[in-house]
């Protein structure tokens, strides 16, 4: 399978190469499952050590690209190694019994296995590597819309497709929009797409000076849409454009009304009738012409706006951003186009006026600033709906845009339709609203459409010098040490050493049979040493653990380099199966020392442990023996050590 | 007529059979056979002796902490046989594997008859396997020595 990498050219042939950590503290399991994940093409490293495992994983976050562990490990709980890979974002597979199966996955794993794994459950465990990457990255893009590019797309295929919808959508509106554009710049990039496919008109300025100039000709009343679009005469204006802008326009002297009403004094504003209305609308609106000479350095921030009339702000807010209200643009013409015209323009404002200016700057631009939608970005997308606004700082900056996109504009009497193509200020930097957005607009333009940085989230990079896939074997023993008890860890004896004595002949010494108490065993355990241990025991382990210490024919031992010479033909006894085991055993326990044992099993020949004496017809063996039988009567009481065969020597 | 390698090869497979038929080995250990190839011509024989080995080891842990009388560490005892089931699963140590699961029961109940009991049967069934595991090796070198090829068993 393969997985194409962002970078052009270089292939990837994924899972092949993955890179897993394998721990477990039994060594039989961690060297099988090594050859398993091997034969899966995996890149193994292994430890026995959990401790050792987070140190590889703390040193190197990107070391490896999948951890299989088991959860039942003596230096440190298999858990920890889990939430530590979890932290680093890497998938964890737990490797344990079925009862751990619930722990693992409570904790965090991303899968679990049972001992034993088969090969064809390794085979699939990369999908959570793949799974785990494009999560990440698809966090890293962020939440705004970011948009895979068609070539990546094949990568995800299920995540991708629904983006790639988006992408189509946009761009066709983008085209379409693109079309009908004869005012600004470059239009607005925008993965947002409503379905919009007519034009937008956008209200700019002097576009709304026109119609507001031509309402006030008519009379508000009077003021219906087809007479105002005669009095503006515009071309390319529809009617519609005209009868949704005076519908918002009726709504915002609404409110302005209702904002006057709130801070009015009663005796100023005693009655509620529409002329009044319009003339207090007209004053405003006088007002603020005559408040053109803006400061060219004063910026109202948002939360300046927010400290003029905090609470009717926000009340707005609440009420949705359905007001149209309409501030006299034409002044701003002649602004020094700071940042933001409308802030200061606030800022000189007569509080009565501010309060109704507030919820004009809040709304307006929503609604009258008839941005392309979809030329937007997500921040586009609350133009659609006021109600949704949340934040109405956010129409400041629109308005800052605007304000400031329209430096170029002629003054008043255009007869062009802004089409504010030029809109693309980003959602996220709507709390900056002292910047000025000049020269957003334009360069915005692509900044809904994050580039893609390629797959670098993706196991692809991960890959990277890992083909060779070397093999991370651990020192296994050669194959003549197979067997070997000098492998065994325990108690640091070595059978090995015994056995060689054997056969070199040395029985030791006294071959005394200690006293077989419980506490025996122990005191055997932490006392010998490989010479006590020969001396006493060397005898009782050739015999009791004959068949452990299997001496194996040839030099090229598998098992054993030192054994007796044994016979290179086959043994028919050796092929029949042990029957009597049992009642080898059975002799060996009742209560008898074990060198009773191995006298009785010599003696009665059987398959088990006689067939290992009979081929070691070792000189020696007839030595020991014979010192054995002198130890009879040394009966003691079997430990339940000893009755393992661990009396007097140390496990192997 | 026999050759001797023929001869061989027809022991090998017997006894192969019969391990599996007797229960000494299953399907794990035919596993483990399958990963056995060039790359890795003596993973068996590897794996095997880690498990021998596992076994001492592990089961020397449980004579001791059951020699401690009045004191038995069950839990120690517990945990050292869960490890001896994993790796006598992964191996294909059937029997082995039988026991431990019995063994476990009897530690879990705080059974120190039981117990003990029980891990001599293990003993002496890992003893017993280890030895027939090294016959079958024993006749592989035979035939190998004989400059035959060992044959694929299928049970």
């Amino acid at each position: 399978m393969e997985f194409k990498s962002a970078e052009e050219g270089r292939i990837e042939k994924f899972p092949v190469g993955m890179r897993v950590l394998a721990v477990d503290d039994n060594p039989t399991c961690l060297r099988k499952l090594e050859e398993l994940l091997l034969r899966c093409k995996y890149h193994v490293t292994k430890t026995m050590e959990s401790k050792k495992a987070l140190e590889m994983l703390r040193e190197n976050s990107n070391m490896f690209d999948l951890v299989i562990s088991d959860v039942e490990m003596p230096d440190a709980d298999g858990f920890k190694l889990l939430e530590t890979g979890l932290e680093m974002d890497l998938p964890v597979i737990t490797h344990s019994d079925y009862d751990s199966v619930m722990k693992g996955i409570l904790h965090g794993a991303c899968d679990y296995l049972v001992k034993p794994v088969a090969l064809k459950e390794l085979q699939n465990i990369w999908h959570h590597v793949v799974k785990k990457n494009i999560k990440s990255y698809a966090k890293n893009i962020g939440t705004s819309r970011q948009l895979l590019p068609p070539s990546q797309s094949d990568l995800v295929p299920g995540v991708s497709k629904k983006r790639k919808d988006k992408v189509n959508d946009s761009g066709d509106d983008d085209d379409s929009d693109r079309e009908e554009d004869d005012g600004e710049g470059s239009e607005q990039d925008g993965d947002e797409s409503g379905t919009r496919k007519k034009p937008r008109v956008v209200w700019s300025q002097e576009l709304h000076q026109k119609f507001v100039n031509a309402v006030q000709q008519l009379g508000l009343d009077k003021a219906v849409p087809k007479k105002i679009l005669d009095l503006m005469n515009i071309e390319g204006l529809t009617r519609e454009n005209v009868a949704s802008h005076l519908q918002k326009y009726r709504l915002y002297l609404k409110k302005i009304d209702e904002g006057q009403q709130q801070n009015m004094t009663p005796d100023a504003f005693g009655t509620r009738d529409s002329s009044y209305f319009q003339m207090a609308q007209l004053d405003g609106l006088r007002d603020f012409t005559a408040t053109r000479q803006l400061p060219s350095s004063g910026l109202l921030s948002r939360s300046h706006l927010t400290k003029i009339q905090p609470h009717l702000y926000s009340s707005i807010n609440l009420q949705g951003m359905n007001s149209s209200g309409f501030i006299q643009q034409g002044h701003h013409q002649s602004s020094s186009n700071s940042a933001n015209p409308f802030g200061t323009y606030h800022s000189t404002l007569p509080p009565r006026i501010q309060n109704v200016n507030l919820f004009q700057r809040t709304s307006s631009p929503l609604e009258s600033l008839q941005f392309p939608r979809s030329k937007c970005s997500a921040y586009m997308g609350d133009f659609k709906s006021i109600g949704d606004r949340p934040i109405g700082g956010g129409f400041v900056d629109s308005c800052m845009s605007y304000g400031s996109s329209s430096t170029s504009l002629p003054s008043a009497s255009t007869n062009t339709l802004m089409l504010q193509g030029n809109y693309t200020q980003p959602l996220h930097t709507v709390s900056s609203v002292n910047q000025p957005c000049i020269e957003k607009t334009l360069s915005n333009a692509a900044s809904p459409n994050i580039s893609v940085q390629g797959l670098s989230r993706l196991p692809s990079q991960s890959w990277q010098g890992n083909l060779n896939t070397t093999r991370f074997l651990s020192n296994s023993s050669p194959l003549n040490h197979a067997f070997f008890p000098d492998q065994v860890t325990c108690a640091g004896n070595n059978l090995g050493d015994c056995s060689s004595l054997v056969s070199a002949g040395n029985p030791g010494g006294g071959m005394q049979c200690e006293p077989q108490l419980l506490g025996g065993f122990l005191q055997n355990i932490n006392s010998l040493d490989g010479q006590k241990w020969e001396q006493q025991n060397c005898s009782m382990v050739n015999n009791t653990f004959g068949n452990v210490e299997y001496p194996l024919p040839g030099d090229n031992m598998v098992f054993r380099e030192n054994n007796a010479a044994r016979s290179k033909g086959v043994d028919e006894s050796l092929m029949s199966p042990i029957e009597n085991s049992g009642n080898v055993n059975s002799q060996e326990y009742v209560g008898k020392p074990s060198t009773m044992v191995s006298a009785e099993m010599m003696k009665s020949g059987k398959p088990e442990n006689a067939h290992i004496d009979n081929q070691n017809q070792h000189d020696v063996f007839d030595d020991i023996m014979n010192e054995m039988m002198k130890q009879e009567e040394n009966n003691g009481m079997v430990s339940v050590a000893a009755r393992f065969g661990f009396d007097s020597f140390p496990p192997p | 007529m026999d050759t001797l390698i023929a001869q061989l090869q027809r022991q090998f497979r017997d006894y192969t059979i019969s391990l599996y038929h007797q229960g000494f080995l299953d399907d794990q250990f035919t596993e483990l056979k399958k990963l056995q190839d060039e790359c890795s011509p003596d993973f068996v024989a590897e794996v095997v002796t880690l498990f021998f080995e596992d076994c001492e080891k592990l089961i020397s842990n449980m004579a001791r902490a059951l020699d401690q009388t009045g004191n038995v560490d069950f839990k120690l005892v517990g945990s050292s046989v869960h490890q001896l089931k994993g790796s006598s699963s992964s191996v294909g140590a059937k029997r082995v594997k039988g026991l431990c699961v019995t063994l476990k029961e009897c530690c879990d109940s705080q059974n120190f008859e039981g117990c003990v009991r029980c891990l001599q049967q293990v003993d002496i069934e890992y003893k017993t396997l280890k030895a027939k595991l090294q016959d079958l090796f024993n006749l592989e070198q035979q035939i190998v020595q004989a400059g035959g090829r060992i044959p694929q068993v299928d049970i």
